[in-house]
């Protein structure tokens, strides 16, 4: 069984605000001193995969697929130091993040697996920290011709099909579907476990192909369909802190509770 | 007003059949969009065995309401929902689609916009009207960043973040007309079928609606401590709520995440125990009028945001917290 992870590197989205800071020229964010790291819901869709491989053993492939401008290699090694087998990354000024709308993306990630060729099954995350948007992963179903699970918290492969527990309003359901399929991680399938100092050393010797556009026939991305136009720093809410001290933690409870009435907040 | 090229708004329905309040909050930005667009508003209702939804939904002052009233549309299903939907649009030919951000629209708008050959643009907290053009407000960069994008294609399909605007009034009478659509939809071609289905009981008071809410972070350790953040929050008759790790970790259900991809929140009073205070969840909750944080990183984001604070092991200080809140308030807990 082969499975596909579509995983994208953005800047750490639990840097502080003026890490993010906004270029009005050229309407990007430059992050500054914040480090790349895997988008949060792509490391779901991983875990995702992994818990497949957990129990349906070896035979399970896990190729990592990435889009970017430029692609630290040293992110993905993560993602391969945990369980992925090979990655696949494609590089070009054309897939520079911010460049391409949700469909762009979706179609070069379309051209990419199209390229790969055989799978069985395709993970994505709900939405990249960055660009927020949440929607490339059904995008890459339609444009593939793929049934799309979304908002996933436990995948398992059933034969021929996908069975997936999904979160709806006021609950969860179960579905099944017939691979090849997409399946949208959310957040409730788990965080990616922790990679070993051994698989760390080992994921260096995994197998990484680069491509560039050309290799997979997009050197000219689709019309964006919503154009980004400016960049702005949102209004933050500042509060005026009052810190509650007390000879032990014991009295700062009491005291909080008792400034809190006095105050007529609670 | 001509009936084509109307802002549409996608209506949902709670499981009691009352309509959602962030479809509401959408009647009122779809006025505004289509003040700027010089165009009506209408709803779209897609359920089965409606009952008293399609008339109330007359009152709000849109121009009409469309109902799609089938079998197969009686729990949100992709397949059908999105079919519906899409043979509605065909009737209606909007201009503009406005859905709330929940998690039926987090799965349809996206199918929907592919299907229409068309740009979404979700999780919008606005927009602005320049020389004519106009341009969607949104969030990036988990909160830390915000966005205009203009749509090259139409109709124009948002999701709107909720809390953003006022919910639509209601009015006496029933201004609207209502006007029934037939659609074709055939169960046999379904190809994700649902093997089960499980509605959780609501237990105590909603995180949405909820005056008060305590909402515990990755710092309360584990499920004891968040047995600890839900007792504070029975006896202040709030709802619990959760950032992200304590959901991922399974410490708290989905359902008590507030932030950026969960709930967002503006209670009376918030108590955020353990919460580091990242920009995804502050984009939750910084609606609430009062912000309490206990947690033991003094440099801790949330203390930024908060207008209370201790710093402390909330291991050590919630249970004295506690204990006072119990006495302040008599037996009874808050009238």
């Amino acid at each position: 069984m082969k499975i596909i992870v579509c995983m994208k590197q953005v800047p750490d989205p639990e840097g502080p605000q003026d890490c993010f800071a906004i270029n009005p020229e050229t309407v990007r964010v430059e992050p500054r001193g914040i480090p790349p790291v895997l988008s949060l819901f792509d490391e779901n869709a991983l875990e995702a995969a992994l818990q497949i491989k957990d129990d349906h053993g070896e035979d399970v492939k896990i190729t990592l697929v990435t889009l970017g401008g430029r692609v630290s290699n040293a992110v993905l090694q993560k993602a391969l130091a945990v369980g992925a087998d090979d990655l696949v990354k494609v590089e070009g000024e054309a897939l520079e993040s911010g460049g391409l709308d949700s469909y762009g993306t979706a179609s070069a990630l379309a051209a990419t697996i199209r390229r790969i060729g055989e799978y069985d099954l395709i993970l994505a995350g709900r939405q990249a920290a960055d660009w927020n948007a949440g929607q490339v992963g059904i995008f890459l179903a339609g444009l593939l011709g793929h049934p799309a699970v979304t908002l996933a918290k436990k995948v398992d492969v059933q034969g021929e099909h996908v069975v997936v527990e999904r979160l709806i309003p006021n609950g969860h359901e179960t579905v099944r579907t017939k691979l090849p399929a997409v399946v949208i991680a959310s957040n409730e399938v788990g965080e990616m476990r922790y990679p070993t100092m051994i698989q760390r050393r080992q994921a260096k010797k995994k197998p990484v192909t680069a491509w560039g556009t050309s290799d997979i026939g997009f050197e000219v991305a689709p019309q964006n369909r919503v154009v980004l136009k400016r960049l702005f720093a949102p209004e933050m809410r500042k509060g005026q802190c009052h810190l509650i001290d007390g000879e032990s933690p014991d009295e700062a409870g009491r005291s909080l509770a008792q400034r809190l009435r006095n105050d007529g907040i609670l | 007003m001509d009936p084509d090229n109307s802002v549409l708004i996608f209506v949902e329905l709670g499981p009691d059949g009352s309509i959602l309040p962030v479809s509401l909050e959408c009647v009122t930005a779809a006025r505004k969009l289509a003040e700027a667009l010089g165009c009506g508003v209408e709803g779209l209702v897609l359920g089965s065995s409606f009952g008293e939804a399609t008339q109330e939904l007359s009152r709000f002052g849109l121009e009409r309401v469309y109902v799609v009233d089938h079998p197969l549309l009686d729990i949100y299903h992709p397949e059908p929902s999105c079919a519906a939907f899409l043979q509605a649009c065909e009737v209606v030919k909007p201009r503009a689609i406005l859905m709330g951000e929940t998690l039926t629209s987090v799965d349809l708008a996206p199918r929907v916009a592919f299907a229409l050959s068309t740009g979404l643009i979700t999780d919008c907290v606005g927009f602005e009207v320049d020389e004519g053009d106009i341009y969607f407000v949104k969030p990036v960069y988990s909160s830390n960043v915000m966005a205009t994008y203009a749509f090259a294609t139409e109709p124009y399909l948002v999701t709107m973040r909720s809390r953003v605007e006022d919910p639509a009034e209601r009015r006496d009478e029933a201004g609207a007309e209502v006007i029934g659509l037939e659609v074709e939809l055939d169960a046999s071609a379904l190809e994700t079928v649902v093997i089960e289905r499980t509605l959780e009981e609501e237990e105590g008071p909603r995180l949405t609606s909820s005056d008060i809410i305590v909402s515990g972070g990755r710092g309360v350790g584990g499920i004891e401590g968040f047995e600890q953040v839900a007792e504070l929050a029975a006896l202040l008759n709030g709802a619990v709520g959760a950032s992200r790790p304590p959901v991922d970790l399974g410490w708290a259900p989905p359902k008590a995440q507030v932030g950026q991809t969960g709930e967002k929140v503006g209670p009376s009073v918030y108590i955020a125990v353990g919460i580091s205070g990242a920009t995804q969840h502050i984009a939750g909750m910084s609606a609430s009028r009062t912000i309490v944080a206990i947690n033991k990183d003094s440099k801790a984001n949330i203390f930024k945001v908060a207008d209370y604070g201790v710093v402390g092991k909330h291991e050590e200080v919630l249970p004295a917290f506690h204990e006072a809140m119990k006495e302040v308030l008599g037996k009874g807990g808050v009238e």
